[in-house]
């Protein structure tokens, strides 16, 4: 095990989270070779709200980094959102940590997004027209439209966005998105995370998984067991034919 | 005398146990608890934020985190 089996994660973690787990996808496995398998780690408030995520593996050192930046933050916007009667004002809270993730999106990858602070209505029962379902009947995790990229930071100079493109480039799901003028950029799972973040942080864990599980990672949901694929039984993995048992 | 110390050695034995029964690191550094419902209801207790891990495949796997 990689990040997770850190003594510095394990000791952090265990200090300020409380840990749990679910198993959202399968993978399959053809012949001997596993196809699949991913994770995401979900920092939630003790309400199941997220307040940020890690999708993908990654190695210990980014993991720790990022699990102290949600403890620093939330001490920081907990601070910052209290009202004038002293009492934490929610909305207040949830607007700086959205604009704390379009901030670290800046600062890490040169992308400026503007954080959305309104959230859209959502279904108020199952038969409400806002509730989609699949053909099963079964409602679907919701795929939450990311803020649109609105370009490089204008701050930065050409050489140090291109320096920064080409960390992206290297890192962990990139792959080319565009900005609202048009310009490709390059993004990674984490700087899609952030995107997402800066519009749907303390979002209910339930509505957010399905775009980080299936847009970020592109793996698809399901709670089936392990598929087993092994399409010629008769055959051995070199192709040839098994004897049947006398 | 002699039941008392027995029972506070069996005490002692099973304190780091009891302080949280129901944990497991499933190869990992990290103390599970068996839900997120139960992760949230303890993370509220003891005011500390939530770490849900989703997961496809088998945490085993060195690969997977």
């Amino acid at each position: 095990m990689g990040a997770l089996n850190n003594a510095e994660v394990g000791k952090y973690c265990n200090e300020y989270f409380v840990s749990s787990y679910q198993k959202v996808a399968t993978f399959k496995i053809v012949g001997a070779q596993k196809q699949g398998g991913n994770v995401a780690a979900y920092f939630c408030a003790p309400d199941g709200r997220v307040l940020h995520c890690v999708a993908g593996p990654v190695d210990a050192q980014t993991f720790l980094r990022e699990a102290k930046w949600v403890v620093e933050t939330t001490k920081t916007c907990m601070k910052e959102s209290v009202g004038k009667d002293g009492k934490m004002d929610g909305a207040k809270f949830k607007e700086q940590f959205r604009k704390a993730h379009a901030e670290k999106l800046r600062q890490e990858f040169g992308i400026v997004v503007e954080a959305v602070t309104y959230d859209p209505p959502e279904a108020m029962d199952e038969k409400d027209a806002l509730t989609y379902r699949d053909p099963t009947g079964r409602p679907l995790a919701p795929k939450l439209p990311p803020p649109p990229i609105n370009g490089p930071d204008v701050t930065l100079t050409e050489a140090k966005f291109e320096a920064m493109q080409k960390n992206a480039a290297a890192a962990p799901g990139n792959r080319v998105a565009v900005d609202g003028k048009g310009r490709r950029v390059v993004v990674t799972n984490q700087s899609l995370v952030h995107q997402i973040m800066a519009a749907h942080s303390m979002v209910p864990i339930e509505r957010v998984y399905g775009s980080v599980f299936e847009n970020i990672l592109g793996e698809k949901i399901s709670t089936k067991p392990v598929d087993v694929v092994k399409p010629f039984t008769w055959v051995d993995k070199n192709g040839n034919r098994l004897r049947p048992e006398k | 005398m002699r039941y008392l110390m027995l029972g506070a050695a069996v005490a002692l034995m099973a304190a780091p146990l009891s302080a949280n029964p129901t944990t497991c690191g499933h190869g990992t550094k990290l103390d599970f608890v068996d839900s997120p419902k139960e992760a949230a209801a303890l993370a509220k207790k003891e005011q500390k934020l939530v770490l849900v891990l989703h997961v496809s495949g088998h945490f085993e796997d060195p690969g997977l985190t």
